[in-house]
C-alpha cells in the first residue's frame, strides 16, 4: 500500500486558533493545515465528536459551525476559527438533555452509537430551522450520515418525536424509569 | 408549576432536588407499584395471554420489565459523546502505532531494513513478524495467522512492520521509511483457481494440506433417500455468483496497549469477543493470560467484523512493550477494508426438486467459497453455507459439496448471518420458481412443507419452537399478498423469502474437556441494593448488557435503575465466549436468570422468616416480597436483603448456561447445532425502473420468531437494521476486485451502504413462538433477520418485470443487462413489451393449501404438549419413525465422504476431493 508522504519536512506553519467551541473560549496552538476534527480531538479533546472514514463520506465527524452541519474531517480548522463551534458535547444544557439526546435514547435512535453524535448535531440543527419537519424533511437533512445499526427508521422516528416535543413545548420528560448504569469503563 | 417544584430530569440530576427514597423500598420512586396482571403469564394466574403454552420461566416473572421498551442503558452516554470508543481511549504518555503494510499480492518478504527508520527523531519502537512467531486465529484448528508476515505476505495490506513513534505524522513517515524487500509469488485471484495444485500454496498445512491446492476446507455430506433427490415433476437449477461484502461498521478499528508498571498488560480495544483476544496475546506475547487485562471499549458496530483477535491488537501490546509507553493504533478507513473479514465471496450451485405432492425431494447445494488469505471463521462458513438450509422446510434428501479456498485477497470472515445469507438467497429464490412451475402460491408451498414444533431436521438438528408459520401468515395478511401476488402492474412486485438461523452455537469455538459453561453471569447485591452484574459478554450496540440487566430486573423485581452492569474487564468479568452466532441474548441471559434465581429464594427465605409466611406461598413485586394469598403481608425488598445479609454481607450469585447434549454423531455434526432456531418471513414490494435496471424497495413486511421479544424496541431495531443491512448486499454494496486483483473500492464513497433514502418503510412483526430453553422463551433477533431480505427483493424482482437473476447485487448495470438478455431471448425490442408473469392456479394448490391445514393443526398440538412423539424429518416422505430415519431405511444416507461416483463427475466445490491430503500420499509418513 502506498505510503503517505506528508509535508514534515522543517517546522510545519503553526498558528494560534481560537474560536468559541460549545460557548467556551478556546485557544490551541494548530498547524496550518490540522482538520478540524484533528484540532476537536486530539486539541482539545471532544472525543464526542467520531472518526469514521476522514473522507466525507459517513458524516461521523459532523459539527455545527455557527448553527450548520460541516464535516470536521473535510473543514480545514483555520475556516473555523473565530467562529462558534458545536458538537454533540454541547447539545444539552448540562442539566437536561436536548430532547434530540433524550429522544434518541428513547427511540432507539442509537444503537452502537458511533454515528450518533454526528446524527445528533445534524437533526438538532433541522430542528433550530425547522422545528416540526416532515418524515421527508428528516430524512433529507440525515442524508449525509451513514448509520450501519438502525437502518434509519427509528432515528427519524426520534427526530419526529424530538420535534413534537419541542413544538408543543413539553419539558423534555423521560417516557421511562430513570436508565441504569452500565459499565461506564474508562474514563466515565 | 414554581421553580422549585420543578422536575428535574436529565443525565445530570441534582443531588438533593430529587426526592429521596424512602427508608425500605430501595430505588428512586418512593412507592412501590402494584403487580401489573397483564404482565403476568396465564399459568401464574396473571392475565398474559400464553398461545404457545407456559414457560419454566413463569414463576419468576415479576411484570417489572421483561416484554416492555426498554431504552438501552448505555444510551444516555452514547447520546452525550461520553462514550469511550476505542480511539477515545486516551493514556498519558501516549504514543502511536502505525503499522507497515504490503503493496504486494504475494511475495516472499526477503529482508526489512529499519536504518532509516531508526534514525528519524521521535520514533520510539519497531518492530517486525520474528518479534512475536507464534501463529494465532479465531479457531484453534486453523490458527494460521500472526502478528506480522513471518516469511510471505498474503495480500495486499497484509501487515509486513510496525512502527510507534511521539505522534501521527512521525509514525506515518516512520512507516513509510521502512525499505522492505520482496520476491513476487505467483498470486491467485479467482477462487476457481484455489482448487487447482498450485506450485505455492498461500498457507502449509503440512500431512493434513489437501494436495498441493489452496482448498483450506472441504465438506461433503449427503442425507435422506438420495435415489429420490430428482424424483421430481418441478426443479430450479442455477449457478448463483454474490460478491464480498464487508460489514461497513462506522468505528474503523483501533486499539490501545498499556503495561502497567507492574509488567501487566491491559488492552483496550472494540472487540466483539474480547475472550478468544485474551488467549491469542497470551501466545504471541508468550505470558500468562492472568498478566493480562482485556478491557473491551464502546464498540461502534461489529455485526462479526470484531469478532476474530487481530494482529493489529498484537502489534500494539509489542510496541508498548518495546517502547515502554502505552500505544494507540487507528486505522483509517481503507485499513478497516484490507482486515475485512466481511462475508465470503461464492459461487453457489444450487438445485432443488420438489416431486408431484409439492414436496420438497431434494436439495443439492454446491458452494464455493473465497476465504482470502486466512482461515478466520472459515471452517465453521463452509458447513453454515449448507447445514443451515435444511430448515425450516421438511426435504427429502440433502446433498451439500462445500469448499472455502485461501486467494490473495483480505480474508474472508464471519458477518452477520454468518454462511447462511448467500445460499438461502438460492434456495428462497429457487422456490419462488418452484412454486412457478407448480402453479401454486409460493407462500402456500412453504406453509404446507414446514417443520413442526420439537422435531429434528434431516442433519440432526433439534428444532424446539418454530413460528414460521405465523410468520409467513402475518406478513401475507399485512402486506395485502393475496391482492397483489402477480398480479401488479409491470415493473411493481412483491415477494416473499424466508430465514432460519442458529440461536447460539452448541459446541463453543474453544472446545473443552473441562465442560467449562458458554456463559457465566456473577452478581453481587450490598446493603445499598442495586445489584452490580459481572458479565463478560460484550455489548457492541445490540443492546447485551441491557437484556442481561432486564433478566435479573425482572427476575428480582427491581426498577432497571437499581441495576449497574460491569461488562468491560477480562479481570472483573466471568469469561464469555463473546458476541457471535447470536448466543447473547440466549446464554448471558439464562445465565443471568439462573443467578438471580439464586439470590430470589435467599430473599424469599429471608421474606418468611421475617414474616412467617410459608416461602412456598410468597411472590416478588416490585421492591416487596409478598404473600400472594395475601399481598398486605409482606415486606420490602430492603428488609428482606438486610435480614439475607445477616452475618454474611453481600449477597454474591454465579449463574451459568451451557447447551445441553444435541445432534447426530457424523462428521461436522456440531456445525449449525444449536439450543434454538429463529425463523423469520419477509415480504418486500418493489418499483423496478424496467428502462434502467434501477430498484427501488418500497415496503418490507418483515415478521421474526424471536421466542420473545425481551425488550421489544431492541428487536424492532434488529429487525430493520437487519433489513438495511440486507438490502446493501442485495442492491448495492460489493468488495468490487479489479483484474489484476486490486480492491478497486476500499473506502465508502466506492463501497456503496444504503442512505436514508435506500431504505424502504419496514414494519417488523414480531412473533413470539415462547422457546422452551430460552430465558423467558427467547431466542435470537439479531442476525436472522438478515436472511429473507436478500430472497424476498429477488423474488419481488421477478414479480416485478419476469427476470430472473443469478448474481448479487443488483446494480442497475447488472440488472439492466439481465432485462436486455430476457428481451433477446424472447425476441423484444422494448423491454417495456416483456411479459408481465402471472399465475395461474393448478389442481395441487388445493392439495398444498389442505395439507398446509392439518399441519397447522398438527403444529398446534404439538406444541400445547409437554411430550410430543418424536418427529423425525421424513415424515412427509412417509416415514414414521421412533428413531432417525436412517436407523430403519436402509435406503436413507447419512454419508460425510465422497464415494468414487460422486468424484468421477464432481461439482465445482465437489471438485475439492479430488485431491488426497498429503499425509494419505503415497511415500508420506
Amino acid at each position: 500500500m502506498a505510503s503517505h508522504p506528508l509535508p514534515l519536512a522543517g517546522n510545519p506553519p503553526v498558528e494560534v486558533w481560537t474560536a468559541s467551541v460549545n460557548g467556551k473560549q478556546v485557544q490551541t496552538i494548530i498547524k496550518n493545515y490540522d482538520v478540524l476534527l484533528d484540532v476537536l480531538r486530539d486539541g482539545i479533546g471532544s472525543l464526542g465528536t467520531k472518526r469514521g472514514c476522514d473522507m466525507g463520506t459517513c458524516g461521523c465527524c459532523t459539527v455545527l459551525i455557527d448553527g450548520k452541519p460541516r464535516l470536521s474531517c473535510m473543514t480545514l480548522a483555520l475556516e473555523a476559527k473565530d467562529r462558534q463551534v458545536t458538537t454533540v458535547e454541547g447539545l444539552s444544557d448540562g442539566h437536561h438533555l436536548h430532547p434530540i439526546q433524550e429522544m434518541f435514547a428513547e427511540c432507539g435512535g442509537s444503537q452502537c452509537g458511533f454515528c450518533t453524535p454526528g446524527f445528533l448535531v445534524t437533526s438538532a440543527a433541522l430542528l433550530e430551522t425547522n422545528p416540526t419537519p416532515t418524515r421527508q424533511e428528516a430524512m433529507d437533512a440525515i442524508e449525509g450520515n451513514l448509520c450501519r445499526c438502525t437502518g434509519y427508521q427509528q432515528i427519524v422516528d426520534s427526530i419526529m418525536s424530538a420535534s413534537k416535543i419541542l413544538s408543543e413545548g413539553i419539558q423534555n420528560k423521560p417516557i421511562t424509569e430513570p436508565a441504569s448504569d452500565p459499565d461506564p469503563g474508562f474514563g466515565g | 408549576m414554581p421553580e422549585d417544584k420543578k422536575e428535574i430530569v436529565g443525565y445530570r440530576q441534582q443531588p438533593g432536588k430529587l426526592d429521596f427514597t424512602r427508608p425500605g423500598s430501595g430505588g428512586s420512586s418512593p412507592n412501590s407499584e402494584k403487580r401489573d396482571p397483564s404482565m403476568i403469564p396465564q399459568s401464574q394466574g396473571g392475565e398474559l395471554d400464553q398461545p404457545w403454552g407456559p414457560h419454566r420461566h413463569d414463576d419468576l416473572v415479576t411484570g417489572r420489565i421483561i416484554g416492555k421498551r426498554t431504552p438501552l442503558i448505555d444510551s444516555r452516554w452514547k447520546v452525550t459523546g461520553q462514550a469511550v470508543y476505542g480511539d477515545d481511549v486516551r493514556l498519558p504518555g501516549e504514543i502511536i502505532g502505525r503499522l507497515v503494510r504490503s503493496d504486494r499480492h504475494y511475495a516472499k518478504v526477503l529482508s526489512i531494513d529499519m536504518t532509516d527508520v531508526e534514525s528519524i527523531p521521535g520514533v520510539l519502537a519497531t518492530a517486525t513478524g520474528i518479534d512475536a512467531p507464534s501463529a494465532f486465529g479465531v479457531l484453534p484448528v486453523t490458527k494460521d495467522e500472526h502478528a506480522m508476515a513471518l516469511e510471505k505476505v498474503r495480500h495486499i495490506g497484509d501487515i509486513v512492520a510496525c512502527v510507534a513513534a511521539e505522534d501521527e505524522e512521525t509514525a506515518r513517515l516512520a512507516s513509510a521509511a521502512v525499505r522492505i524487500e520482496y520476491q513476487d509469488l505467483e498470486p491467485i485471484f479467482d477462487m476457481r483457481d484455489g482448487l487447482k495444485d498450485s506450485p505455492d500454496p498461500i498457507h502449509d498445512r503440512d500431512i493434513y494440506h489437501i494436495g498441493e491446492s489452496n482448498v483450506q476446507k472441504r465438506v461433503f455430506q449427503r442425507f435422506g433417500r438420495i435415489s429420490d433427490l430428482k424424483n421430481s415433476i418441478a426443479s430450479y437449477e442455477n449457478e448463483w455468483t454474490f460478491k464480498g461484502v464487508n460489514h461497513g461498521f462506522t468505528e474503523p478499528h483501533a486499539v490501545v496497549a498499556h503495561w502497567d508498571p507492574r509488567g501487566r498488560l491491559t488492552l483496550y480495544t472494540p472487540q466483539q469477543v474480547p475472550h478468544y483476544v485474551h488467549r491469542a496475546l497470551a501466545d504471541v506475547l508468550d505470558i500468562p493470560m492472568h498478566q493480562i487485562n482485556v478491557h473491551r471499549t464502546y464498540v461502534g458496530g461489529g455485526f462479526g467484523g470484531k469478532s476474530d483477535p487481530f494482529p493489529h491488537e498484537m502489534c500494539a501490546a509489542i510496541l508498548a512493550r518495546k517502547s515502554g509507553r502505552p500505544v494507540r493504533i487507528t486505522f483509517d478507513r481503507e485499513e478497516v477494508f484490507w482486515t475485512n473479514r466481511g462475508r465470503h465471496p461464492s459461487r453457489i450451485s444450487m438445485a432443488i426438486h420438489a416431486d408431484k405432492e409439492g414436496r420438497f425431494s431434494g436439495i443439492e447445494t454446491d458452494a464455493l467459497i473465497d476465504g482470502g488469505g486466512f482461515a478466520s471463521f472459515g471452517h465453521v462458513t463452509t458447513y453454515y453455507n449448507g447445514v443451515l438450509h435444511t430448515a425450516p422446510y421438511e426435504i427429502g434428501a440433502f446433498h451439500y459439496t462445500g469448499a472455502r479456498v485461501w486467494t490473495n485477497k483480505p480474508a474472508s470472515g464471519a458477518m452477520r448471518g454468518h454462511g447462511a445469507v448467500n445460499s438461502r438467497c438460492a434456495v428462497e429464490v429457487g422456490i419462488d420458481h418452484i412454486s412457478e412451475e407448480l402453479g401454486v402460491d409460493p407462500i402456500d408451498l412453504r406453509l404446507a412443507n414446514l417443520l413442526p414444533p420439537h422435531s429434528a431436521t434431516i442433519t440432526g438438528f433439534r428444532v424446539t419452537s418454530i413460528g414460521m408459520r405465523e410468520c409467513l401468515e402475518r406478513v401475507r395478511k399485512e402486506s395485502g399478498w393475496d391482492k397483489k401476488f402477480r398480479k401488479m402492474p409491470l415493473g411493481k412486485g412483491i415477494g416473499v423469502g424466508c430465514g432460519f438461523f442458529i440461536s447460539g452455537s452448541g459446541l463453543p469455538i474453544h472446545w473443552d474437556p473441562n465442560k467449562f459453561p458458554h456463559a457465566t453471569v456473577h452478581l453481587k447485591i450490598d446493603m445499598d441494593g442495586g445489584v452490580t452484574i459481572h458479565t463478560g459478554a460484550a455489548d457492541i450496540g445490540q443492546g447485551s448488557d441491557t437484556v442481561v440487566g432486564q433478566a435479573v430486573a425482572e427476575v428480582l423485581g427491581l426498577p432497571m435503575d437499581m441495576i449497574r452492569i460491569r461488562s468491560k474487564e477480562s479481570d472483573t468479568s466471568p469469561v464469555d465466549l463473546g458476541s457471535y452466532s447470536s448466543r447473547v441474548t440466549f446464554m448471558n441471559a439464562n445465565a443471568a436468570v439462573s443467578a438471580a434465581m439464586e439470590v430470589r429464594s435467599e430473599l424469599i427465605e429471608a421474606a418468611s422468616l421475617i414474616t412467617g409466611v410459608e416461602a412456598s406461598c410468597l411472590v416478588l413485586g416490585d421492591r416487596r416480597i409478598f404473600n400472594k394469598k395475601d399481598p398486605a403481608v409482606g415486606v420490602s425488598y430492603l428488609q428482606a436483603l438486610h435480614k439475607a445479609q445477616e452475618d454474611r454481607g453481600a449477597l454474591i450469585a454465579s449463574g451459568s448456561y451451557r447447551t445441553p447434549p444435541m445432534g447426530k454423531m457424523h462428521k461436522g455434526a456440531a456445525a449449525g447445532l444449536a439450543p434454538a432456531y429463529s425463523f423469520s418471513a419477509y415480504v418486500a414490494e418493489v418499483d423496478v425502473d424496467i428502462e434502467t435496471g434501477r430498484i427501488k424497495v418500497e415496503k418490507v413486511w418483515a415478521a421474526h420468531d424471536c421466542g420473545k421479544a425481551l425488550n421489544p424496541l431492541s428487536v424492532e431495531g434488529q429487525i430493520i437494521g437487519s433489513c438495511h443491512m440486507g438490502l446493501g448486499q442485495v442492491i448495492s454494496e460489493e468488495m468490487k476486485y479489479g483484474r489484476t486483483g486490486n480492491l478497486l473500492n476500499p473506502d465508502l464513497l466506492g463501497y456503496k451502504i444504503p442512505t436514508v433514502h435506500e431504505m424502504p418503510e419496514v414494519v417488523p412483526i414480531i412473533v413470539e413462538s415462547n422457546d422452551p430453553e430460552g430465558p423467558f422463551g427467547a431466542k435470537e433477533a439479531g442476525e436472522g433477520p438478515l436472511l429473507p431480505i436478500l430472497p424476498a427483493v429477488c423474488n419481488a424482482v421477478y414479480d416485478a418485470i419476469g427476470v430472473r437473476t443469478n448474481e448479487l447485487p443488483l446494480t442497475p448495470d447488472r440488472l439492466y443487462r439481465s432485462i436486455e438478455k430476457a428481451c433477446k431471448q424472447q425476441g423484444i425490442k422494448d423491454p417495456r413489451d416483456l411479459p408481465n408473469p402471472s399465475l395461474e392456479q393448478t389442481p395441487l394448490s388445493d392439495i398444498l393449501i389442505r395439507r398446509a391445514k392439518d399441519h397447522a393443526k398438527r403444529d398446534r398440538e404439538r406444541r400445547l404438549n409437554p411430550n410430543p412423539d418424536a418427529y423425525y424429518n421424513g415424515q412427509l416422505f412417509n416415514r414414521h419413525d421412533t428413531g432417525p430415519p436412517e436407523e430403519n431405511d436402509p435406503d436413507w444416507t447419512v454419508q460425510v465422504l465422497p464415494d468414487q461416483e460422486y468424484l468421477e463427475n464432481p461439482k465445482l466445490a465437489g471438485s475439492a476431493w479430488l485431491h488426497k491430503e498429503r499425509r494419505h500420499m503415497e511415500g508420506v509418513e
